[in-house]
């Protein structure tokens, strides 16, 4: 924003200067793309040829061995029309999206802000509090299978207090939550991206804040919250993607990955993937991974379209 | 975590490359090397039998098979049965498959409409070859009237009961129930309830099998009419069998139902061999369990019970079959081994060292008096053997490759409560019937 009146004042003396300026912009980003050629070959060579196969597979009969055909269409047709799973699994990832990255979000910023006070012992508590995220994904699943079971560790904890434990994995109202709460376990990542930032906040603005008699939950509300937007929203992002492709849980979760009881686990990347690897619809489970695609791409349109009313990035011109 | 899906997709994506690369290599250099070095044939035999117990007797058969041959080698490739089949795919669609594969039984006929799989009926000379396997069996690898895989084995499911608990009762251990009736009354006599709580559990129909394998059972047919090539997920026998199953649910209470249900995964832990349930439906191959850890327990083995009487004591089962995936290198050394494979001897041998049903009638009757199972062994064998001949297959339709996926969350729904039995197989019904017509 403070860049046009700096354009304007270029004299025309000025110009060569700018030109040689612009030889050494032009080496920079020359060497700029030698550095991510490697991601750029892999992109255009590994990435882009099966994405765009994957395209024209998704108005084809794909099935692998025997055809090909072009069918329009008719895949997209089916899956609005003729495909109640896919109803079924789109509600589902839904559900485990509005409700567990809210949660997940709040959850980690609450931890990141507990470890950041000044305690003693506290690199342990982050070290722990960590450790699930470095665990491995099947591992952690059987894990909770077990914790979860209905005469299992969960259930055994709440039933001290008098609460009689749900059946977890094998009830269908219950099956979501109970991979929700799971989820929560390991929000460790993004937890050590909101202590990060929380530790950038500069002490000076809370010791303003102080002077003007601010409160602990003003200096949050007013100073530390608005410092660590980016990291809010860089989460925020991220997680509604990642929500949306949620499959490895279910596929360990459920018996023989069927998607649990009721199909109250069968999400929408575990039903692209019956289709694709059990029946092998492949030109159907090509057009879900595009109607997939298009719903995250729209999320996330709206989502950086709405980044400018709350989030704020220092050193921008902010009114 | 977040990344972790793609990027193990994409793992998964780079190893089938890498593996169809490799083997596109290994695969002509084996060719010229076979033919020069040893002068024989290499045969790739994909199998997912890698465990402890599976490996070393699959390993023999093949070794056996290799020292009589002299233009043959058989080559052995373990992939877990997770990931085997889609391999599998990848390489015939490369061009560059195994030469024998072991697939899924219930499936031939869709890998025979797709291109998949190599019609044998040119490999087989003999017109008597088909009577060597059971006929239900033999029946379920043909694709219009061509057999495009060779059966290998099946299971079934039985009743096991414990004949102490049965004693305790004051039942008859050697009068196992006969009927769906018989059954539930058994059941309520060998409950044993203490401060509110089951101490011991006389049974419940959904351990072990499924809904559906009671409403074969009951009538001879599960969700698909073969002969008349249509759904009859909503017949009433279906519903009357999903009634009988909730009779017992309320009996026990959910909450019972699914704590017992998470503990049955667990094998050494399992209820029925802890004592604390009375009678289980299982696999004929649970007999291994029984055998390895259930010494304390003294155990029968029955059908399961018919429906009422008369009705039949139709089991349910499925098995594996040996194909040659189409655009295999070496298709006739192929079916050499196959025929060794699916032969008395093979079949015997693998029948008695793992307590596995085989496909082959001889063998499987080799298998009930061999050395290498003891009495009760060798007694539980020639019963399972013969039983198999009250047992139904249920290949996937061709016109509904995914149906289960469909009926089975409506049967959930039904033992949830949220539908009447009535209502959760009419809705099935019609959703596979929407299914065919998807495929049509």
């Amino acid at each position: 924003m403070m860049e046009p009146p700096i354009k304007t004042a270029i004299h025309s003396n000025q110009i060569k200067k700018v030109k040689r300026k612009s030889s050494l912009q032009r080496k920079e980003s020359l060497q700029g793309y030698l550095f991510i050629a490697p991601w750029l070959i892999g992109m255009v060579f590994i990435t882009a040829g099966p994405l765009l196969f994957s395209f024209y597979g998704s108005f084809t009969n794909y099935d692998i061995t025997s055809h090909m055909d072009f069918i329009g269409l008719k895949n997209y047709i089916r899956m609005f029309t003729n495909d109640d799973l896919f109803w079924t699994s789109l509600f589902n990832t839904l559900y485990y999206v509005v409700i567990s990255v809210p949660i997940t979000v709040v959850a980690a910023l609450l931890l990141a802000v507990l470890l950041n006070q000044k305690v003693p012992g506290m690199r342990i508590f982050r070290t722990i509090y960590y450790l699930p995220a470095i665990l491995s994904g099947v591992g952690v699943y059987l894990l909770w299978m077990q914790l979860l079971s209905p005469t299992g560790l969960v259930n055994t904890v709440l039933d001290w207090f008098g609460i009689n434990g749900p059946a977890w994995l094998f009830d269908p109202k219950w099956t979501k939550p109970a991979l929700i709460f799971m989820k929560l376990w390991s929000v460790g990542g993004s937890m050590l991206l909101y202590l990060a930032s929380l530790q950038g906040v500069p002490k000076s603005l809370y010791e303003a804040a102080e002077i003007d008699g601010a409160n602990a939950f003003q200096k949050f509300r007013h100073v530390t919250l608005p410092m660590i937007t980016p990291v809010l929203f860089f989460d925020l992002v991220t997680s509604t993607i990642g929500g949306f492709q949620i499959f490895q849980e279910a596929y360990v979760m459920s018996q023989n990955g069927d998607g649990g009881p009721a199909n109250s686990l069968l999400f929408f990347n575990l039903h692209m993937w019956n289709k694709a690897f059990e029946v092998f619809d492949m030109g159907y489970a090509m057009a879900m991974s595009w109607i997939l695609f298009v719903i995250i791409l729209v999320l996330t349109i709206i989502n950086i379209k709405l980044a400018p009313r709350w989030v704020h990035y220092e050193g921008e011109k902010n009114s | 975590m977040k990344g972790l899906v793609r990027k193990n997709v994409l793992i998964v994506m780079i190893a089938i490359l890498s593996i169809s690369l490799l083997s596109g290599c290994a695969g002509t250099r084996s060719k010229e090397s076979s033919a020069s070095k040893e002068g024989k044939v290499t045969v790739d035999f994909w199998t997912f039998w890698g465990s402890e117990t599976r490996k070393p007797v699959i390993e023999k058969i093949i070794n056996d098979f290799n020292k009589s041959q002299d233009k043959i080698y058989v080559k052995h490739t373990y992939l877990p049965y997770g990931d085997i089949w889609t391999k599998e795919l990848a390489a015939v669609a490369a061009g560059n498959p195994p030469d024998v594969v072991i697939n899924d039984i219930n499936t031939v006929q869709h890998r025979a409409a797709k291109n998949q799989n190599t019609d044998l009926s040119k490999y087989i000379k003999d017109s008597s070859f088909k009577d060597r396997f059971y006929p239900q069996l033999w029946q379920t690898v043909l694709y219009k009237n061509h057999p495009y895989g060779v059966p290998f084995n099946t299971d079934e499911r039985v009743l096991y009961y414990n004949k102490d608990l049965f004693k305790k009762a004051g039942l008859d251990p050697n009068k196992p129930p006969q009927t769906w009736d018989e059954l539930w009354s058994y059941a309520k006599k060998l409950d044993v309830k203490e401060n509110g709580k089951y101490k011991t559990i006389g049974f419940y129909p959904l351990w072990g099998v499924g809904a559906d394998v009671w409403m074969l059972n009951a009538d001879g047919t599960s969700f698909f009419d073969y002969e008349k090539n249509k759904p009859v997920v909503n017949d009433q026998d279906n519903i009357d069998a999903l009634n009988w199953a909730l009779k017992f649910q309320n009996h026990y209470g959910k909450n019972t139902i699914q704590q017992y249900k998470a503990q049955f995964g667990q094998q050494q832990a399992n209820p029925f061999i802890a004592g604390k349930v009375a009678m289980y439906t299982e696999a004929a191959t649970f007999y291994t369990q029984l055998r390895d850890y259930g010494k304390d327990i003294n155990w029968g083995i029955t059908k399961l019970p018919a429906k009422t009487k008369g009705s039949g004591h139709t089991s349910w089962g499925g098995g594996f079959a040996a194909e040659i995936p189409k655009g295999a290198k070496h298709p006739k050394e192929a079916w050499e081994f196959i025929k060794y494979l699916t032969g008395k001897k093979s079949q015997a041998y693998w029948a008695a060292k793992n307590f596995d049903l085989v496909a082959n009638k001889a063998g499987a009757k080799a298998a009930a008096t061999s050395d290498l199972l003891n009495a009760k062994g060798k007694k539980t064998y020639k019963f399972i053997s013969e039983y198999f001949n009250e047992t139904e297959i249920t290949p996937t339709p061709l016109s509904a490759p995914d149906y289960t996926s469909i009926i089975n969350p409506e049967i959930d729904k039904a033992m949830a409560g949220k539908k009447s039995p009535e209502q959760a197989m009419n809705d099935a019904q019609k959703a596979v019937e929407k299914l065919i017509s998807n495929h049509q």
